[in-house]
């Protein structure tokens, strides 16, 4: 036998090339134990339940045969349904809501685009809790005297849940429908005009041309509304309204724990988002929509006349008054009320709630622990996310990249509550505790989690920007006398700053608030504030959880604030210029 | 490596080098030698690797193979890679690449830091930096408050300040309009020299390339062509490729008739005969293509049909040129393009064409593959595009 010596220069190669790969390695490995792993042994049980000791078959289909059966079916037909109603719904009202603002001289235009971006950032539960607390039995408007019986019965039933869940969709299908007019220049509707048309046929005209916007806003509202666990898990379990993510719940959560059952409906979850995703391929296939060219011209507003612009202002007041204010209105009423949902329920306001959130153990730590959580992920993410982004704009690597995307946007229509499943499933498996990893029920769990959650989106906000920048510009920094790392804090930096800082307040609101990975996922001495909220509704403390909803609400607003507030003092004035002119 | 105050370019050579991508190879052994303080362009059409070279020698690129050295130092090799920033050099680039964040003073004064200079000393050589192309009133603008010549003369400002012994430039004028391109040039080529350093310079513009050059090297598919100074270059291309990309009138395929004086030879064109030089050993019979430079070619008055050099076509284009008029003419199936005249000849007119040896060239028509363009094309002119080229477009 003969043996093979390296010259000296080649394991040198060798040995460098192996220290370059290390990060690389060391960030898939990263990747495959919180996104990967968790989600393909969760959803490998279905079909293989003796491969991970919950069964004796080592392929079978009876967990979806019991996936199909009685109060499962039914929650699956309801999500089906819930999907499709409020895909149209939101696409109908948020295809109004963008023609308002981006093609009329309407009052109010940057209120009612920023009131889209609030809506998208208020998680649905709290919409729902805010309207459950005004109209249940002795609720706020029953305190009030004011009759409500008729609301009451359409909110706690299929409506109620269909209404906050279009809610949730409307500034989805808004973002996607008002990018696609933004890019629609005014000589299709000309071409319509000045060819016999009249204003319905540049309706009809605008709306094919936009196709591809109106079934991109279909199949994300289809995706979020079939995987929404917030209102499932209050306003529609209280209706006693079986849909798929509490039915999925309850299988994870409830003894017997049926896993593959879970996994089953996980995978019904997946092939709902995936029709959706092919409805939308096949409705736009062999078609051309390519309107936006150097030649484009920018749409002009239509001038409203005043009742013109009086009757749209009032239009989009009320759709923000029903989106936002009553839900706020109703937290924030409920919270100032003393026994609400009880017969020793009073219409008086005084603040004893907050005071007692902000000094009950019970309902401030939870928001501690909540507001640390989600600075520590907030803050991975954002350093994950900047590597992840760089990684698909590299012009290296291109079918790792690729892989990595493919994964991050599976992980994107993928919903919470699987995750969820999926991480206690995998991180309780013998096979894992064997390996000497013991993290289940654990905060670390809780946070790669969270991590693992919050990092496809935040990769999707900085990947626009990341590519944005031009390679030149690190490489005219190495040039002109900058180390590698030098380079990333003199120039990259600064240029990435506004991006990352919106990736962090994004990850940082979304995970002070977030409820389906929590909920399955806290350890049991430490509930998050979420998780803290619902165990106060559970003990019917409606008044003391919807204060501590409200006080989670403020300091995910006072922190974020504050961190801008802190960018615009400190940062270089060339940082924040950037904003505005990039 | 220098100090600040020690001015002086750098020798620069480079040995074998070679680069891939994939299955692409943008280097194919590569043999250079600039010589401290000269200026180097390399002349290329797109995907002829001057761009993989300029980023190699900047450190952006690794090198597969070979060496380069920068004054007596290794810095890329088998087992060598000195980063950018340890290699005393600083590069212009084709898109400006300025820090938007930064305003003009802060890009110029980044290139500083690497001194270490206190910064009040950074600071007054910045402004002295701006001062040199003109901007100085312009200091506290950021880049997109500046208009696209004056961001360049920033990247310049930013690249002559720390006084490197190596300037690289990656097509600096290439999107800057005519009279813009010519002003900034001269610039270039001012500072530079005043600088001391070594520069290399890439560009697809052979006039570019002409106007600035001490020295040329034309590149082809990875491949130094030819490495010479402007005037050796144009009387005396290595091969077709050379003298098509560094600008031709047109091509007119022949048999020697034999030798003439100094590396000249008679050639047998049709009906013609013409004489032009080759540094090929031809003898009588050898099929050939006369490669014929715009400057070589003048309408002639005479009637005389049978003096040596001159051939005879139809008018069938001319453009008014400010200071005269460029013609098309027609011979046999071959088109003579840019042909000069101060007054115009009418579209169809008979005219005589007399044809200077000094400016045609010879190449034995064997080496077939080596000429493989369009037998249409008659003229190549800078900033073609290959593909265009191969198409047959003249322009």
């Amino acid at each position: 036998m003969s043996t093979i010596t390296l010259p000296a220069a080649a394991r040198a190669r060798a040995a460098a090339g192996w220290l370059r790969a290390t990060p690389f390695a060391l960030f898939w490995l990263l990747i495959a134990a919180i996104l990967l792993v968790p989600i393909a042994l969760f959803l490998a049980v279905a079909v293989s339940p003796r491969l991970f000791q919950q069964g004796p078959q080592w392929f079978t289909l009876s967990s979806f045969q019991a996936a199909f059966q009685d109060q499962m079916l039914q929650g699956i037909a309801d999500t089906l349904m819930i999907g499709a109603v409020t895909a149209v719904a939101s696409a109908v009202i948020g295809f109004a809501v963008a023609w308002v603002v981006q093609r009329t001289n309407v009052f109010g235009r940057r209120l009612w685009s920023g009131s889209m971006f609030a809506l998208l950032l208020v998680p649905s539960y709290l919409i729902a809790l805010g309207w459950e607390r005004l109209l249940e039995p002795m609720g706020v408007l029953d305190l009030l005297h004011v009759p409500d019986s008729f609301a009451r019965s359409l909110l706690f039933g299929p409506v109620g849940v269909m209404a906050v869940l279009t809610v949730k969709g409307i500034p989805f299908a808004y973002l996607a429908i008002s990018a696609g007019l933004r890019g629609l220049g005014e000589e299709f509707e000309a071409a319509v005009r000045v060819h016999g048309g009249g204003r319905r046929a540049v309706t009809r005209t605008v709306a094919a041309l936009l196709a591809p916007a109106i079934w991109s806003s279909l199949a994300i509202v289809f995706a979020e509304s079939i995987s929404d666990f917030g209102v499932a898990s209050t306003l529609a379990n209280d209706a006693h309204f079986p849909v798929a993510t509490f039915e999925l719940y309850n299988a994870v959560d409830n003894f017997p724990v049926q896993f593959p059952v879970a996994a089953a409906v996980g995978w019904i979850l997946l092939a709902m988002a995936g029709l959706a995703l092919y409805a939308q391929h096949r409705a736009l296939r062999g078609r051309s929509y390519r309107v936006l060219g150097g030649r484009t011209r920018p749409a002009r507003r239509r001038e409203l006349s005043a009742s013109g612009r009086i009757g749209a202002f009032s239009g989009m007041s009320l759709l923000l008054l029903l989106c936002l204010g009553v839900p706020t209105f109703g937290a924030i009423s409920a919270s100032l009320m003393q026994g609400l949902g009880t017969l020793e329920g009073g219409s008086g306001f005084s603040l004893d709630n907050y005071r007692r959130a902000l000094t009950s153990p019970a309902l401030y730590q939870p928001l501690q622990y909540s507001a640390l959580l989600a600075t520590i992920t907030a803050t991975v993410t954002v350093l994950l996310g900047l590597v992840v982004a760089r990684l698909l704009t590299s012009k290296r690597g291109q079918t790792s990249a690729r892989m990595l995307d493919l994964l991050l946007l599976a992980a994107v229509a993928l919903p919470g509550i699987v995750f969820a499943a999926g991480y206690i499933f995998t991180y309780n498996l013998p096979q894992v505790n064997d390996l000497g990893i013991h993290l289940y029920e654990t905060t670390t769990l809780l946070t790669l989690a969270y991590i693992a959650t919050a990092l496809p989106p935040a990769s999707r906000v900085l990947f626009g920007s990341v590519g944005q920048v031009q390679e030149s510009l690190r490489e005219a920094a190495r040039v002109h006398g900058s180390t590698a790392p030098g380079s990333w804090l003199r120039v990259m930096l600064p240029l990435l700053a506004r991006p990352l800082l919106a990736a962090w307040s994004l990850t940082f609101g979304g995970t002070l608030l977030e409820l389906p990975v929590s909920q399955l996922l806290y350890p049991p001495s430490d509930p998050t504030v979420s998780v803290g909220i619902e165990n106060a509704l559970s003990k019917y403390d409606y008044s003391g959880g919807t204060a501590m909803e409200v006080l989670a609400v403020l300091a995910a607003l006072a922190v974020i604030g504050l961190v801008w507030g802190i960018f615009q003092l400190v940062a270089p004035a060339g940082w924040r210029r950037l904003g505005r002119t990039l | 490596m220098n100090s600040l105050d020690d001015r002086g370019g750098h020798r620069v050579s480079l040995v074998g080098a070679g680069k891939r991508y994939g299955a692409v190879r943008a280097l194919a052994g590569v043999d250079l030698e600039v010589a401290a303080g000269r200026f180097l362009v390399l002349l290329g059409p797109s995907g002829s690797g001057k761009t993989t070279l300029v980023r190699a020698l900047a450190g952006i690129e690794r090198l597969d193979e070979g060496e380069l050295r920068i004054g007596d130092r290794p810095v890329s090799g088998p087992r060598t890679h000195v980063p950018p920033e340890q290699r005393d050099l600083a590069m212009v680039f084709q898109d400006y690449a300025l820090w938007p964040h930064l305003t003009a003073l802060g890009n110029v004064g980044y290139a500083l830091k690497r001194r270490k200079l206190a910064s009040d000393q950074a600071k007054a050589r910045s402004i002295e930096a701006l001062e040199r192309v003109g901007l100085v009133g312009l200091a506290e603008r950021y880049p997109h408050e500046l208009s696209g010549g004056q961001q360049q003369r920033v990247a310049l400002a930013r690249a002559i300040v720390a006084q490197p012994g190596l300037l690289l430039f990656d097509e600096p004028l290439s999107n800057l309009d005519t009279d813009l391109r010519e002003r900034l040039r001269v610039e270039i080529s001012t500072l530079t020299r005043q600088s001391g350093a070594t520069a290399v310079y890439i560009t697809h513009d052979q006039s570019e390339a002409f106007a600035l050059a001490d020295v040329i090297g034309v590149l082809d598919q990875g491949r130094l062509v030819q490495l010479a100074d402007p005037e050796t270059l144009y009387h005396k291309p290595a091969t077709p490729f050379v003298a098509r990309f560094t600008g031709l009138s047109g091509e007119l395929n022949g048999t020697v008739v034999g030798p003439d004086a100094d590396e000249l030879f008679v050639i047998e064109v049709g009906q013609w005969r013409v004489k032009a030089r080759s540094g090929h050993a031809l003898k009588a019979g050898d099929a050939v293509r006369v490669l014929i430079r715009p400057s070589a070619t003048a309408l002639a008055e005479s009637d005389d049909e049978s003096t040596v050099g001159t051939v005879s076509g139809a008018v069938i284009d001319v453009a008014y040129r400010g200071r005269g008029y460029d013609h098309v003419i027609a011979c046999g199936d071959r088109h003579l393009t840019s042909v000069f005249s101060v007054r115009p000849w009418a579209r169809g007119t008979q005219a005589k064409l007399s044809l200077d040896p000094a400016g045609c060239v010879a190449f034995p028509l064997n080496g077939e593959a080596e000429i493989s363009y369009d037998k249409e094309v008659t003229t190549v002119t800078a900033g073609q595009e290959p593909a265009a080229i191969n198409r047959g477009v003249t322009e």
